[in-house]
């Protein structure tokens, strides 16, 4: 693409980001109404006056931000914005750029909100690296596709199955994840003939997080995601009984 | 004078209560090293660096040793970024982009050693020349800022996010503008500093106690990075160069002017609030241009070139502390995440810091520039080889990282959540080309900003006249009106018109 066109799309994604921004300014405005400006009476108890009150600078925010949201729809229509925001050529995005998006949306996605609270951290933090390593390298979508499915799979039953949080400290999510990551990690290693760093990824993939984790909860004594996950209730146990003691008697 | 003595003088107590402590050199050596893999690494920042150390050290480990940490990989990281420049053509940080210019014409001429040997010691005058500009200023600034209370503290945080918004835009600056209002808007979240009134929680009790920094600053600036550096890039061809790296000293002397110069500009744009080292070192560079007598072989491989820029964006580092100290409203966005970091160990930066953790700072900073120095010189083949890592292999980890810093901070899967929106939403900022430094900026000072507005209204009861019945309030609304009308149209259109005129 040469500027010119570069530009169109920039004008045409400001099209799109100034209306979301117009109505996200009137949604919060709104809601701003429900906090108190003229020393309102809550509960039997005067509130303080316009000058004070909490509403006042969100209000001077969203304001602000409505009248910059306009001005920028002004310009991006005055730029023709508006005649190509329903082009697939206005809006600038490829199908192989949305696809990768996608899949890295939902391996990310799959990984904090379904894998990170209830699944071991080593286990899927290894998942997540072995995803995204052989998912993303070289460009191929099939690969990406893979990587989002692999992710995606024990990310839903852990979500779906483990939802309430007086069951993330069940492990059939952590038995799930390693199953996946083994045979996974197995499927790469067969794509890997010739290639050294595929071959890296599973070393790659346990040490890296290992070693966080165990820096962050022995070394820095921090609070680590799901304390009772499959590998790293064994490693602490170890280290509380087994190592600790060496240097503690 | 006797205020420079003095300054000094605090400057060498301090220095030597950091050499004499065996684990300032674990840290700084460590810090250092890191910071300048990860600038070496395209792809990864010196925000980032700073950012992930944030989560990492800041509220586990005492201040000191955290501001060992967190300096050491500033200033690596910002050094560090000019490796790919010159072999790869890559800046690895947006603070070295004018550095490929006549880094990488430089290298392909097999002048590669030359041209990494004098940007290390550029680097290192640099960064001390910005740090004794943080020395000597912020004892002026101190006194001043002895003065500024509620409206010139509102004020001043008004000036830092619209500044920040104006000079960070890639495309209209009104985005700028926009990006400072939503982290402005981000920082209204949770209870109000002044009457406890819950504001945009939703009924989540997590939200009532607004937005955390560490998790926003993740996500702000790691999540998109992420997200972005997944694709296939081709591998970049190392210029190989066989030249020694350690600089003659006739060379050094010879550039020491433009060292000099580009110094001064790089301390002073980095004092700019909000202004990143990107653009110091742009600015240096385009005014070495101007003022050389061999500004026309800028681009085409000139060291001259090449060390304007670095050693801008290195003295930055110095600059960006100023604001971030005196006045508590971040110099650059690395600033900004060290302020996340002041914050989480109850250290408010502005007027009330204690004079002694400015003067560790400075001592810091030496140290760190000294070690980054050494390592340029006698470890760059290492740093070098770091170049190959492509970068599918370690933004995973980097990913890693994040996840298990943001929640070591805050200690809640909510922060997660939090980071993980907030870089949704940094990366489709990025896309539409939305400067993400001015939110940041906006989270950190909202709170700010909020309570001393209101103060400064609760206190005059209502009078706006407060806002320009004091000298300082009066020049900072000056600033501000003038910033933004500088930026209309009709103000644009009528300058244009003058100097059609006068020309």
């Amino acid at each position: 693409m040469n500027d010119e066109e570069d530009l169109a799309v920039l004008r045409t994604r400001d099209f799109w980001s100034a209306i979301a921004l117009l109505l996200g300014s009137i949604f919060f405005l709104w809601k701003t109404s429900s906090i108190p400006l003229f020393g309102e009476n809550r509960a039997g108890v005067s509130g303080a006056d316009w000058y004070n009150s909490a509403a006042l600078v969100p209000l001077g925010i969203f304001g602000g931000m409505f009248i910059l949201a306009a001005c920028l729809l002004i310009i991006s229509i005055r730029a023709g914005g508006a005649s190509t925001a329903l082009s697939k050529v206005g809006i600038g995005w490829s199908g192989p750029e949305a696809l990768r998006f996608t899949t890295i949306i939902v391996v990310l996605a799959g990984y904090i909100i379904g894998l990170v609270p209830r699944v071991d951290f080593i286990l899927c933090s290894a998942l997540l690296i072995t995803a995204l390593i052989f998912g993303y390298r070289g460009g191929h979508a099939p690969r990406m596709v893979l990587a989002a499915i692999s992710v995606s799979i024990p990310a839903c039953f852990a979500f779906f199955v483990n939802l309430p949080r007086e069951k993330w400290n069940a492990t059939n999510d952590d038995w799930l994840t390693l199953a996946v990551w083994a045979v996974f990690t197995l499927f790469v290693l067969t794509q890997s003939k010739n290639d050294r760093t595929t071959k890296l990824i599973p070393v790659l993939s346990v040490l890296a997080p290992t070693i966080l984790v165990c820096a962050m909860a022995f070394g820095f004594r921090q609070n680590v995601p799901n304390r009772g996950g499959l590998i790293f209730s064994q490693i602490e146990y170890q280290y509380y009984v087994t190592i600790k003691p060496l240097w503690s008697r | 004078m006797d205020f420079i003595f003095m300054q000094l003088a605090g400057f060498g107590g301090a220095m030597v209560d950091l050499v004499v402590d065996p684990l300032t050199y674990v840290y700084l050596i460590s810090s250092v090293f890191l910071g300048i893999a990860f600038g070496a690494l395209p792809g990864l920042t010196a925000t980032l660096a700073v950012t992930i150390l944030t989560g990492f050290f800041s509220n586990k480990i005492p201040l000191d040793y955290s501001l060992i940490a967190l300096l050491g990989a500033y200033v690596g990281a910002i050094y560090g970024g000019s490796y790919p420049s010159i072999l790869l053509n890559i800046p690895g940080t947006a603070a070295s982009a004018a550095t490929a210019m006549d880094g990488y014409p430089l290298a392909k001429a097999g002048r590669g050693g030359e041209a990494l040997g004098l940007t290390t010691t550029a680097s290192f005058i640099g960064t001390v020349i910005g740090t004794f500009a943080l020395l000597i200023f912020v004892w002026v600034l101190l006194l001043v800022s002895k003065n500024i209370a509620s409206p010139e503290k509102a004020l001043l945080a008004l000036f830092g996010i619209l500044l920040s918004g104006t000079l960070m835009s890639e495309d209209l600056v009104i985005k700028g503008w926009i990006a400072g209002l939503v982290g402005l808007a981000m920082a209204m979240v949770g209870l109000d500093p002044l009457l406890s009134e819950p504001r945009y929680t939703f009924g989540w009790s997590y939200l009532m106690s607004g937005f955390q920094v560490v998790p926003v600053l993740m996500g702000a600036f790691a999540v998109p990075q992420i997200i972005e550096g997944l694709r296939h890039v081709q591998a970049g061809q190392l210029t190989e160069f066989s030249d020694r790296i350690i600089p003659r000293m006739s060379a050094i002397k010879k550039y020491l002017p433009t060292i000099g110069r580009s110094g001064l500009i790089g301390t002073g744009v980095g004092a700019l609030p909000g202004v990143g080292e990107d653009v110091a070192g742009w600015v240096s560079y385009g005014v070495g241009k101007t003022v050389s007598k061999n500004g026309k072989k800028f681009g085409k491989g000139s060291l001259e070139g090449l060390l304007s820029s670095e050693t801008a964006n290195n003295a930055c580092i110095g600059g960006a502390l100023i604001p971030l100290l005196v006045l508590g409203i971040p110099g650059s966005p690395p600033a900004a995440a060290l302020m996340g970091a002041f914050k989480i160990n109850n250290v408010i930066p502005g007027p009330t810091i204690d004079p002694e953790i400015i003067l560790r700072v400075v001592a810091i900073l030496v140290l760190a520039s000294l070690t980054m120095f050494i390592m340029g010189l006698f470890t760059a083949r290492i740093f070098i080889k770091i170049l190959r890592i492509p970068q599918t292999v370690f933004l995973p980890i980097v990913m890693v990282l994040t996840t298990i810093g943001s929640f070591s901070v805050g200690g809640g899967i909510n922060d997660l959540y939090l980071m993980l929106g907030v870089g949704f939403v940094a990366y489709f900022m990025n896309l539409l080309k939305y400067p993400i430094a001015p939110l940041v900026i906006g989270v950190i000072l909202g709170g700010l900003f909020d309570e001393t507005f209101r103060r400064s209204l609760l206190i005059s009861d209502g009078d706006m006249s407060v806002f320009i019945s004091r000298p300082g309030a009066a020049i900072l609304v000056t600033l501000n009106v003038a910033l933004i009308l500088s930026q209309l149209p009709a103000t644009k259109r009528t300058f244009k018109w003058m100097k059609g005129r006068l020309v």
